[in-house]
């Protein structure tokens, strides 16, 4: 029978509000398949408010949204108290709360919707040549 | 940038709420498929929802409201993982049935048995059962309070059905001798006479969940007792409707059928002296069958009965074809829920006909 703990380590306030960007369809690298320390793209705001992101040579025009229901962030703790016999690492045993096995790092309340189909950005051709 | 480390959890305000608080929330379950969620008071289905959407998890603010107008700034932000998939919460009814079963692990039945064979199973406490059921704290204790059970030892102990049965005609026949009347039935001497036969907290226990605590003592009674203030001087009324159905379920549980007009007699006859019986009383414990000759009546308890909906009407269907509202009413009343009343149910889960003028539900399916 399992049985998780979900919950807020520390200050429930200090909880901090973490950004969601939602894009259709997937990011790809042209070098290799690990996206891990690669430039995505630029993100900027009209006067307006409206995002934009340009990634590679297309531009997405979006909206900001906020969740109808929030997101939680949770991410997995792997020092619970199930570990309290391995007495050796005490210093690791105090930073990491025990008997919580899902830690809730963040909220998603607002996200970033990039709907719209990628234009192209094309370098300006002169009319006439 | 870990997309195995993190998941992704849509909530509503209530939960959200609950973990700003620094509430704990906990996921139960026996499987991975049909785990749950519980807050201190609900209980939650999750189910893993995919996306072909890209959700990018990025650790700090972006929007343009925590910027100054005007500012051309370059602001470097990290995306800390892609995910595709999230959990979705769906209020669900707790999972209460393997409560029961726990509790009839071991069932109390009097110190003498509690050595012997038949009570060698596991006993449980209440954080136990908080571990094992997949329902929030509040709503097995809700539960628990419903049953006939009582703290024995730090266990929580599910009362023998003879034992209760003893128990309560004990307190009857006290009823009887002593002459009391039915609103004001003494605690402190309940327990005086019984206390030798059976423990004082089961004693206490059998009134409080037979009957109703009173706040005065009526005047002209005689406390012959003493009325301490450890709470034994307590008044009680014993609840009709419960202690009739008990005295039903006393008939009905040892035959199979029983004649339906000698049940009413024998049933009336049975009952304390004052108290009524009423046809009432007995749903969701009995089912009249008018059609057969004699009319018979049968044990039917809706605590036996699947959990499941779709499973409970199959189960009902088998056991009779066409029900009226009126009959099939108390067993599926436990399976609504706030959106989903019994019309509601009826109209998913069976099929309406007409018969002799009089609208009856059958199975949408053929039953084997």
């Amino acid at each position: 029978m399992v049985h998780m703990v979900v919950q807020i380590p520390g200050s429930p306030d200090a909880c901090p509000d973490w950004a969601m960007i939602e894009l259709q369809g997937d990011l790809q690298s042209r070098q290799d398949n690990s996206l891990h320390s690669k430039f995505i793209g630029d993100l900027h705001f009209t006067k307006k408010g409206v995002p934009v992101l340009i990634i590679g040579h297309h531009i997405l025009y979006g909206k900001i949204v906020t969740l109808e229901k929030p997101f939680v962030v949770m991410s997995k703790n792997i020092n619970t108290k199930a570990n309290d016999s391995m007495e050796t690492d005490q210093e690791m045993d105090m930073q990491k709360p025990k008997g919580i096995d899902y830690l809730v790092k963040a909220i998603v309340k607002k996200k970033l919707v990039f709907k719209t189909r990628p234009k192209p950005i094309i370098a300006n051709v002169p009319r006439k040549i | 940038m870990d997309n195995e480390a993190i998941r992704l959890m849509e909530v509503d305000e209530d939960v959200l709420a609950h973990l700003k608080t620094g509430d704990r929330l906990t996921i139960r379950g026996e499987k991975a498929e049909s785990a749950v969620l519980c807050t201190t008071s609900q209980t939650f289905d999750i189910k893993e929802a995919e996306t072909s959407n890209s959700l990018l998890m990025v650790p700090t603010c972006i929007f343009p409201d925590s910027l100054e107008d005007g500012e051309d700034k370059i602001i470097y932000r990290q995306v800390c993982a892609v995910l595709h998939d999230y959990l979705e919460l769906k209020p669900c009814k707790p999972r209460l049935r393997k409560l029961r079963h726990l509790l009839e692990e071991n069932t109390y039945c009097g110190k003498a048995y509690e050595g012997d064979e038949g009570h060698r199973g596991s006993k449980y406490t209440f954080p136990d059962l908080c571990q094992l059921v997949q329902a929030s704290d509040a709503e097995i204790q809700h539960a628990i309070n419903a049953l006939p059970v009582c703290d024995i030892d730090g266990y929580v102990r599910l009362l023998d059905f003879d034992y209760l049965q003893r128990v309560l005609f004990s307190i009857a026949d006290l009823v009887t001798e002593n002459s009391w009347s039915l609103d004001s039935v003494p605690l402190n001497i309940c327990l005086e006479e019984l206390h030798e036969l059976y423990p004082k907290d089961v004693i206490k226990r059998v009134l409080e969940f037979y009957g109703n605590r009173q706040n005065k003592v009526p005047k002209g009674k005689m406390n012959t007792g003493p009325s301490g203030d450890n709470g034994d001087g307590a008044i009680y009324k014993l609840d009709e409707d419960k202690v009739c159905r008990f005295f039903a379920e006393v008939f009905l549980r040892p035959t199979e059928k029983f004649n339906f007009k000698e049940f009413l007699q024998t049933w009336q006859d049975s009952v304390p002296e004052g108290m009524n019986t009423s046809l009432h009383q007995i749903e969701g414990l009995a089912l009249v069958d008018r059609s057969s000759k004699p009319e018979v009546v049968k044990f039917f308890p809706v605590e036996d009965m699947p959990e499941e909906i779709g499973d409970r009407f199959d189960h009902l269907f088998r056991a009779r074809e066409k029900w009226t509202l009126e009959d099939i009413r108390p067993y599926i009343i436990d399976l609504t829920t706030d959106k989903t009343g019994v019309s509601a149910l009826l109209t998913k889960y069976a099929r309406a006909s007409l018969q002799n003028g009089i609208k009856v539900y059958n199975s949408r399916k053929p039953l084997s």
